[in-house]
């Protein structure tokens, strides 16, 4: 299938346009494209083959890791009922030998001195035999060794379905617990847990981190008094006093904060208020946000049934949602702190990349060394889109990535290989060379270097 | 030819496969196969407190049957009635500790089928909040680690996940690890009793190690005779197995404590106890089925091996990624870089990945933006654009498309 597949890859190469590579994005419209379609229907139509290639494809979807989790809950619930029957078991063993001991006391205070025919010692053998069948009969050993056995299906199960062991590719490179802890600490204080941040510093020690508690409880307090009071107060104490640096920033958070003051006074007080409030407040940004305003105004006209009105959008609880991130987002720009959290960030980012970090590590079994050392990894991770945060450009004909000394260089045709591997087309600027992409001629001198 | 294109063309609509799946789905399925550790502890355990309350009504109730009085032993009857009732007595009491145990058996078991109704609920819907907790969980386990108990305790409260983290299994090597933070071994030796055929299914050597170093504390305090007995009934055991660490250890009776000689100073130094320490942390994760390593420590070093490019330590290097803070940077220092097979192209004004979607876009200078942004700049400015970079301007029409494969 393997070279099937490389023939595949050459036939798009030479035979497709690069708006129509450009195009191909998903399988179906593989299929529009009919000279496409000429080379993929003997894969089609052949039962043996062509299922086997698409089932990388095939969705590893959560309805089977729901089918596996099933089958875990259902060897759990196995073991909790072998459970039941042993220990029901053994509960009713010492019933058992309870009530033969206490049937023997009670005969035997009831016993009469005149009564020879049974002595106190025959008594007590009597007990004794009963006892010992009981024990004999009582059998423990067999729901005991079938729950053993229960217990390490279901661990083995358990190590089947899961990753028993995600330590595979640990590199043995010592964390700092110094740098960790203040990376916990300030996690915790922006995610406003305050008190579980100090009671970290006092059992770590770590008093370095401290500094940043100031500036994440005040954004904290503006946020709460927002969030659960609609108190605007904080927030526009804030805005006011940082107006300078937020106009520099370009950000009109404090209009923003000013208007759903505005609306919160129109819906719960009266349109004096509200009137008075616009002139006060929101006429010095007239000059630059005329038409936020003159909506404002037209608002004032359905004083009372907003809601019924052209700009009932306006009273949406969701605006104090999105004002609240926006405002903390602002926050962190001003203070230069990154608005999405770090740790949240490389945990999520771990998380997608562990696995394949897995699967590289039973690939590599043996080389284990070879981990520990490696400068670079041998397979890339495929991170979701929010993990991109730079420009990564690799050359589609050398595979390596661009550097300074081998950038990116744009073809006439459109394409972009690196200079590298231009210079090995043109034989080190001897001769002009053939895309490789599209069959178009350049020359070194047409190429132009790219900054993304 | 073009007599089949039909046919194909229904065919290929019909198969589902045409269809990708959807990655955050197969992406979240992988996610949860990480999740040993949290389905492992609980159930662990579980078995533990099954195993003990079955030895502990074995154990009594067989007491109980030898304690009958042997036969023909000709007792009196007041005898006997006392006899008997102190057995009743003991079975009451068994009766009452087995009510307990089984209380925390189903505990337990309840634990253990709250984790996998926690796996279950995970949904593309409500996966931040499932990441958050994720996250608090991963956070709990550095804490108990670590040994900042109340750090866990207070963080486990405030989001409500004490049935997802293993504050109660840590409680038990909190003890160990305090005793012996105080050089005491008992507490660490009862823990070894009570997990003798595990320990001993590993080979484990841990017990081995707490002796020797009593056995050091004895010859410290010069007192040899009781050292040598103590040789004699704890250490000889061991010798099939560890003769040479046993041969090294005795040999510090003709050094003693104020010993320069190398292979024997280290053994008084103060460092055996931290030694022990981590030792114990080793065996105690491994009975439970516990990574090695904390979780919060994998899972960073992966997301740094995933991150790091060499571009994080260029002084453009945006705020947002984690790898501009100088507290990652250093974690990330002796990590690998990231591997790329595919160019990804960020634009560098919308910040927005530059794709089919959003095709970048060149500038006569080189420098390349995303579509989108570049559009929204020439509909503000009467189809102008300005480069941010260099300050050039130019037309929109004068951009050229790059094919980026």
């Amino acid at each position: 299938m393997k070279g099937k597949r490389g023939q595949f890859g050459k036939y798009i190469r030479n035979n497709v346009r690069p708006q129509e590579t450009e195009n191909i994005s998903s399988c179906s419209d593989l299929f529009t494209n009919h000279t496409l379609l000429a080379f993929l229907l003997p894969l089609l139509t052949q039962p043996s083959t062509s299922p086997k290639y698409f089932q990388s494809w095939k969705p590893i979807s959560l309805l089977i890791a729901g089918m596996e989790l099933n089958a875990i809950q259902d060897k759990f619930e196995r073991v909790a009922k072998k459970q039941k029957v042993s220990s029901s078991k053994s509960h009713e063993w010492m019933e058992q030998v309870g009530r033969e001991i206490e049937q023997a006391l009670a005969s035997i205070i009831q016993w009469d001195d005149n009564d020879s025919s049974i002595s106190i010692d025959q008594k007590i053998t009597e007990l004794k035999a009963k006892l010992q069948t009981i024990d004999s009969q009582s059998n423990l050993d067999r729901p005991q060794r079938e729950l053993n056995i229960d217990f390490a299906k279901y661990q083995k199960l358990l190590e089947k379905i899961l990753h028993p062991d995600l330590s595979k590719t640990y590199r043995n490179a010592d964390f700092d617990p110094h740098i960790i802890n203040q990376i916990i600490t300030q996690h915790f204080y922006r995610e406003g847990l305050f008190d579980v941040a100090d009671c970290l510093v006092k059992e770590a020690t770590e008093t370095e981190a401290i500094s940043l508690r100031v500036q994440f409880q005040e954004i904290h307090q503006i946020i709460d008094a927002l969030k659960s009071k609609r108190n605007l107060g904080p927030a526009l104490d804030w805005a006011s006093a940082n107006r300078e640096k937020l106009k520099d920033s370009g950000s009109d958070i404090e209009l923003k904060l000013h208007k759903l003051q505005f609306v919160d006074i129109l819906q719960n007080r009266n349109r004096a208020e509200a009137l008075k409030y616009i002139k006060t407040h929101l006429a010095p940004f007239a000059s630059s946000h005329m038409k936020e305003i003159q909506k404002l105004m037209g608002s004032l006209l359905w004083f009372g049934k907003l809601d019924k009105s052209p700009y009932a959008d306006m009273a949406d609880p969701i605006h104090w949602e999105n004002l609240s991130e926006e405002l903390m987002k602002t926050y962190c720009n001003l203070s230069g702190q990154p608005f999405t959290d770090p740790l949240s960030v490389t945990v999520a980012a771990g998380v997608e990349g562990l696995p394949t970090l897995l699967k590289l590590a039973s690939v590599m079994t043996g080389k284990k060394q070879d981990f520990q050392a490696m400068k670079q990894l041998p397979v890339p991770i495929e991170l979701g889109k929010s993990f991109q945060f730079h420009s990564v450009f690799v050359c589609p004909v050398s595979r390596d990535q661009s550097s300074e000394e081998n950038p990116p260089m744009l073809l006439p045709c459109g394409h972009v290989l690196c200079k590298q591997s231009i210079n090995k087309l043109s034989k080190c600027n001897t001769r002009n060379f053939k895309c490789p992409y599209c069959p178009l001629d350049a020359s070194v001198a047409q190429c132009k270097q790219l900054h993304f | 030819m073009d007599a089949q294109l039909p046919t194909a063309t229904a065919t290929a609509t019909a198969t589902p496969i045409a269809a990708p799946p959807p990655s955050n789905l197969a992406k979240l399925a992988e996610s949860l196969k990480l999740e040993h550790q949290f389905l492992r502890v609980p159930f662990e355990h579980y078995k533990k407190t099954i195993r003990y309350n079955h030895r502990t009504i074995e154990k009594e109730v067989s007491a109980v049957i030898s304690g009958v009085p042997a036969a023909a032993s000709d007792i009196s009857r007041e005898e006997a009635v006392r006899q008997l009732t102190s057995l009743v007595s003991r079975l009451q009491g068994l009766k009452r500790k087995l009510e307990e145990g089984s209380q925390t058996e189903q505990l337990q078991a309840q634990r253990c089928r709250t984790r996998l109704e926690h796996l279950e609920s995970a949904e593309v819907d409500n996966l931040p909040k499932w990441n958050s907790i994720r996250l608090k969980r991963i956070l709990v386990d550095y804490m108990l680690r670590m040994s900042y108990y109340d750090t866990a305790v207070k963080l486990a409260e405030s989001s409500n996940i004490q049935d997802l983290v293993d504050i109660d299994v840590f409680l038990e090597a909190k003890k160990v690890i305090e005793a012996l933070e105080q050089k005491e071994v008992a507490p660490a030796l009862a823990w070894c009793a009570d997990n003798k055929s595990r320990l001993k299914k590993t080979k484990s050597k841990f017990e081995f190690q707490l002796r020797l170093q009593e056995f050091i504390e004895l010859v410290r305090t010069e007192n040899s005779m009781q050292a040598i007995s103590y040789a004699r009934k704890y250490l000889a055991p061991w010798g099939a197995t560890h003769m040479k660490e046993l041969q090294r250890v005795m040999a510090t009776l003709a050094f003693r404590s104020n010993t320069e000689c190398s292979t024997y100073k280290v053994l008084f130094e103060e460092r055996q106890w931290d030694y022990l320490v981590d030792q114990f942390k080793q065996e105690f994760y491994k009975l439970y089925g516990m990574t090695l390593e904390p979780l919060l420590h994998i899972y960073l070093q992966a997301g740094l091996c995933a991150l790091k490019t060499p571009y994080c330590y260029k002084n453009a290097c945006t705020n947002e990624d984690p790898l501009s803070q100088e507290g990652f940077r250093k974690l990330a220092m002796p990590l690998p870089f990231s591997k790329q097979h595919h160019s990804k192209l960020v634009c560098y004004i919308s910040k927005e990945l530059m794709d089919c979607d959003n095709p970048p876009l060149v500038l006569p200078n080189g420098y390349v933006y995303s579509t989108r942004a570049l559009q929204e700049m020439a509909k503000q400015n009467n189809g102008k654009i300005s480069c941010p970079r260099t300050g050039l301007v130019c037309e929109y029409k004068d951009v050229v498309k790059a094919f980026i494969s």
